[in-house]
């Protein structure tokens, strides 16, 4: 395993599971000793699948606290400090109150459920929460998109939701990410990002264009994030090791973080596949100096070749993990940036812990 | 044999009627399992087939005539029922095992490419500084450690006195296997050693050699579990016995241990019991030297070792004279207590060597079999002696159904590599038997030539790529394996291609994480072929499934121009009915995924230049400007112009630019322009009268103002041009 850059390795533990693990969140925790994370898991052998918080303490096994049976297998699962966002493969979403305060509950029961023909037609893609914010929005296959109100906090149990738009699947939406409380951008086929205000509903407000790589092949968006603090900045990784920013402000240009067939700027992509995630990484090394507010966030992202690396513009990249198997997913915990939690494919977790 | 029985979650508790099929507990090899259908009796048919891997379908029918229909209940259940091996491991720590053999095994296979590459150059082995066996003992140890771990579970700062035996993970059969093969043909550095090797190994997995009859192993757990009660514990033969045992199979620190219990040692006995304590102490020294012919003994083990023959034979030579001038002192007499006098006399009987003594001291013939190593021939050497030496030992212990642990032992020492091979598939499975094929070539070329020759047999491939293909084949049916089987497949040279096409071709597309791992298979193997198949076959799927946009996108990915083309008819039907109208937003996510350049649309290119039209006609309408209203002449004609636009849009895109051809500032067309849009025109008024021609949804004088305008504009045009 190769791990350049950094002056120290990171600590990394993988926890074996006997269950494919289709997403992988931290929760935030009461305490820095006790840490918790929420799997969604997928057991092959019995053909079900299960939603369960976990408490961790690597390199000891995770010891379950909590479970609950969905539907269907999880598409997507997004968490805030209090709320937990689940959506399924047959089109349901569900909502889970995960504040500290309700740890010791045995049963973790859904406080709102959306289904239906009406809701989403098959999968649902990408579901995001905004901290503070009592609405979950929703993507699907079907080129839905949905918002899923949940009431205020502190009245959990009553909900609705309203359409926004609905494509009725001349497109296929995979991707989707909360820029302020009224805005979020959705991601999609052919490298297409668009950028909605619930303000202005029926039509997104702003389009990226996916054909900035002309001539070669085109991808898919498989995950956005956007910083809070630059909420004009949007982050995007896909298909063929692609991951680049969309900056609001200068429409059609994309800033390429990393990825295959930019030529000029990078003649050899960390990966070359599939990147499953995105998220900004604020985690500053000791070294570095203040980040200016013009440059674009470092941005980690795992990938089906096995990477987990930190790409950063103008600089050398970082991998933190190289797994003979993909990484299928990986969360950053807010509350501590140094640790972070990946699935791998060959049904285990990996906790990596930077110096 | 597999018999079917069916269980109700919670019914009646007399589920006498509930079997299926009758079956008899105590038939032996039976394996029953459990099927929770769920249904109501009775049920008229039950139909077994084979499904994916080695799993069984049975399909449940109730009778048709049922009449509790009302109550909504289904007319039956299909069921899997996947076939366990023998329970020692679960599919979970199989899958386990699968995933972490496969970069040891890619390391091998590269470094095997590699090192035949240096070969063919012809240059000196030295360039490479290790011998290909040290490979392969890396990867031995690799895969070694992925079976399980044998160490003890926990460090013991302070060892409890009671302890006799060492708290671990139960030790799994296949590590025990793998260990033994690693012994005989990987190490080259253990074959001065072979018999004390055997002797560790022993001491590892002595728990494994029979599940049913004693061993040992499971004398030493039973003693275990009763020594907390005992009070004097030189009172018990059981004592002597164990101890008996343990030494005959070399367990000498346990030996001591044991010995060291003896109520002798007691404070308040020891001024009264000197002599018995002596003797006690005299065995318990002599086994704690017992020299050993080794390269070295671990922190905490007993014995000398001694590395050297020459050396060695003069150590032992001398502990024996020590055994036996023991045997014969003259404290024996003054030994009142009989046991004590009996066992450890016994005990000495068993380190000179006597056959009887061991015989009755051990239980299987491995056990046996290991204690002439350790007491009677410690120099035994070359295969054919220890096979031989086998043989004797299982004359003198006959088993009824020899373990398949054992079966392997005897197969090793009768150097026949295609019986250690049908051992290793019948008792362990495809994994043993592709993995393990790299330990049995390691060294032996006799072996690598059996097992490297092309047989007309097996069609014309090795027996090595045959059991690679075996063990990939058992990967690809499972849904969490399937992704690794190319690894095993791409080794295969004559027809491992082949299988990976088949397998990458039949995996499923309606997960688009799946179908995208498996596009990414396709890629790392050139399989561009493949891929485009793939994603030809998800284009449609998505289509006929409603999602256009995705269909689209996989299409295009395919450059299935053809296939597009067919679609883009279906898809104007669609556009006809909600196009016309201002509602154009539906389709501007599909409109631009197909991108500015549309090379891959094939006829769907029309949509994206019917967008073009839509737009500066509207900018026409608000702002009236001669840029405004060139920009929508000139989208227009290119629509007009280009073949891809179907024939049944032409009139209502020229209604729809009615505005454009009778502004009144100036004429937007000139004269071949007019003219060709009046040919058009004239072609749509022939077609008209073809009986398939499909009439555009428009107000019926829509053709005549059509004509009209186009008419006025031409007048004007040549006005103009003059």
């Amino acid at each position: 395993m190769a791990i350049t850059g950094l002056p120290k390795p990171p600590e990394i533990h993988r926890l074996t599971q006997s269950k494919y693990i289709d997403s992988v969140r931290w929760l935030p925790s009461v305490s820095p000793f006790q840490k918790h994370v929420i799997v969604a898991f997928f057991d092959v052998d019995t053909d079900t699948p299960s939603l369960e918080i976990h408490s961790l303490d690597p390199p000891k096994p995770l010891v379950p606290l909590s479970l609950w049976t969905p539907p269907s297998r999880i598409s997507s699962l997004k968490t805030t400090r209090s709320v937990a966002a689940a959506s399924t493969i047959s089109g349901s979403v569900h909502i889970f109150v995960t504040g500290v305060e309700r740890h010791d509950i045995s049963g973790l029961e859904p406080v709102f459920t959306v289904v239906g023909k009406e809701f989403h037609m098959g999968s649902v893609n990408g579901v995001d929460l905004m901290e503070g914010n009592s609405e979950c929005v929703s993507v699907g296959d079907d080129g839905r998109v949905n918002l899923v109100n949940f009431g205020v906090e502190g009245s959990f149990g009553k909900g609705s939701y309203r359409k926004v738009f609905d494509g009725n699947g001349l497109v296929s939406y995979t991707a989707v990410k909360w820029a302020s409380p009224s805005e979020f951008v959705t991601g999609g086929y052919g490298f297409g990002l668009q950028w909605w205000d619930i303000r202005r509903p029926g039509e997104a407000v702003g389009q990226f264009k996916g054909n900035w790589n002309h001539g070669k092949t085109s991808g898919i968006i498989h995950s956005i994030d956007i910083h809070p603090s630059r909420k004009h900045t949007c982050l995007a990784g896909g298909s063929t090791g692609t991951v680049f920013a969309w900056d609001l402000r200068s429409q059609q240009q994309p800033i390429i973080l990393s990825g295959v067939g930019t030529g000029e700027t990078m003649t050899h992509p960390l990966s070359e596949s599939e990147v499953w995630e995105v998220q900004c990484d604020c985690y500053i090394k000791s070294s570095s100096r203040g980040l200016s507010s013009s440059r674009i966030l470092p941005a980690m992202f795992c990938s089906e070749d096995g990477i987990l690396a930190v790409v950063e513009q103008g600089e050398e990249p970082t991998e933190l993990l190289a797994e003979p198997c993909a990484i299928n997913s990986f969360d950053i915990d807010l509350q501590n940036p140094s640790d972070i939690i990946c699935s791998l494919e060959w049904e285990s977790i990996a906790i990596v812990s930077r110096p | 044999m597999l018999a079917v029985s069916s269980e109700f979650g919670g019914g009646t508790s007399d589920s006498v009627s509930g079997a299926l099929v009758p079956f008899l507990p105590c038939a032996e090899a039976s394996v029953v399992y459990p099927l929770h259908h769920g249904l109501k009796p009775p049920i008229s048919r039950v139909s077994i087939s084979w499904a994916r891997g080695s799993s069984l379908r049975i399909s449940l029918f109730k009778s048709s005539s049922s009449e509790s229909d009302a109550d909504g209940e289904v007319g039956g259940k299909v069921l899997e029922v996947r076939l366990g091996g023998d329970g020692e491991m679960s599919d979970a720590q199989w899958r386990r095992i699968a995933y972490g053999s496969v970069s040891p095994f890619a390391l091998l296979q590269s470094r095997k490419n590699s090192v035949a590459g240096f070969s063919k150059m012809q240059l000196s082995p030295s360039l490479y500084h290790l011998e290909w066996w040290e490979y392969v003992m890396e990867y031995s140890k690799d895969i070694d450690v992925l079976l399980g771990n044998s160490k003890p579970l926990t460090a013991r700062v302070i060892g409890d006195q009671q302890e006799i035996l060492k708290n671990r993970e139960a030790p799994t059969s296949v590590k025990a296997a793998w260990e033994l093969m690693e012994i005989f043909y990987a190490d080259k550095l253990s074959k001065a050693w072979l018999p004390e090797r055997l002797v560790d190994w022993l001491a590892d997995y002595d728990s494994l050699l029979s599940s049913t009859q004693t061993t040992v192993h499971s004398k030493l757990v039973e003693f275990q579990s009763q020594l907390i009660k005992l009070q004097i514990i030189e009172d018990e033969s059981t004592y002597w016995e164990v101890l008996a045992s343990a030494l005959a199979v070399g367990w000498l620190e346990i030996v001591v241990k044991l010995l060291r219990l003896h109520g002798s040692y007691h404070l308040d006995q020891i001024a009264k019991r000197e002599i018995e304590n002596g003797l006690v102490e005299a065995v318990a020294v002599l086994v704690s030297k017992m020299p050993r012919m080794r390269p070295e003994i671990e922190a905490g083990e007993l014995g000398e070792c001694f590395k050297a023959k020459p050396d060695f034979m003069k150590a032992w030579e001398r502990w024996r004279a020590q055994v036996t001038k023991l045997d014969s002192s003259a404290f024996w007499v003054q030994c009142t207590h009989r046991l004590t006098r009996g066992g450890l006399r016994n005990m000495l009987q068993i380190m000179l060597g006597n056959l009887n003594v061991l015989c009755s001291a051990t239980y299987h013939w491995i056990e046996l079999y290991i204690s002439h190593f350790l007491y009677i021939r410690p120099l035994t050497r070359g295969l054919e002696n220890m096979y031989n030496l086998a043989q004797k030992c299982l004359q003198l212990k006959p088993t009824s159904c020899p373990d398949k642990l054992a079966r392997l032992l005897i197969g090793i020492l009768g150097e026949n590599t295609e019986v250690v091979l049908a051992e290793c598939s019948r008792g362990f499975g495809p994994w043993m038997v592709s993995h393990a094929i790299e330990l049995l070539t390691a060294e032996s070329n006799q072996a690598g030539i059996l097992l490297h020759e092309e047989r007309h047999s097996l069609g014309e491939i090795s027996m090595e790529e045959l059991h690679r293909l075996i063990y990939a084949q058992v990967l690809s049916s499972h849904v969490l394996t399937w992704q690794i089987a190319p690894i095993y497949l791409a080794s295969c040279i004559k027809q491992g291609m082949g299988l990976l096409e088949i397998l990458l071709n039949r995996q499923p597309i309606q997960d688009s994480k799946i179908l995208l791992k498996n596009l990414e298979i396709c890629r790392l193997y050139d399989l561009d072929s493949v891929s485009t198949n793939i994603m030809k076959i998800a284009g449609v799927y998505h289509w006929k499934h409603g999602r256009k946009g995705s269909g689209v996108f996989w299409l295009q990915q395919a450059h299935d121009e053809r296939c597009l083309n067919r679609i883009a008819q279906q898809l104007f039907d669609y556009v006809g009915k909600s196009i016309s109208g201002e509602c154009f937003l539906q389709w501007e996510g599909l409109i631009e995924l197909l991108g500015s350049e549309s090379k891959h649309a094939g006829g769907l290119e029309f949509l994206h230049k019917y967008r073009d039209l839509k737009k500066s006609l509207q900018h026409f309408d608000h702002g009236k400007t001669v840029i405004a209203a060139q920009e929508a002449v000139e989208s227009l004609m290119s629509l007009m112009k280009n073949p891809s636009t179907p024939q049944r849009f032409w009139l209502p895109l020229l209604y729809d630019s009615l505005k454009l051809l009778s502004w009144r500032e100036q004429p937007l067309l000139n004269v071949s322009q007019t003219n060709l849009l009046l040919n058009k025109l004239q072609e749509l008024s022939m077609a008209r009268l073809r009986p398939d021609f499909v009439e555009a949804d428009l107000p019926p004088q829509a053709l005549n103002s059509v004509r009209l305008a186009l008419a006025t504009n031409l007048g004007r045009a040549i006005l103009e041009e003059k």
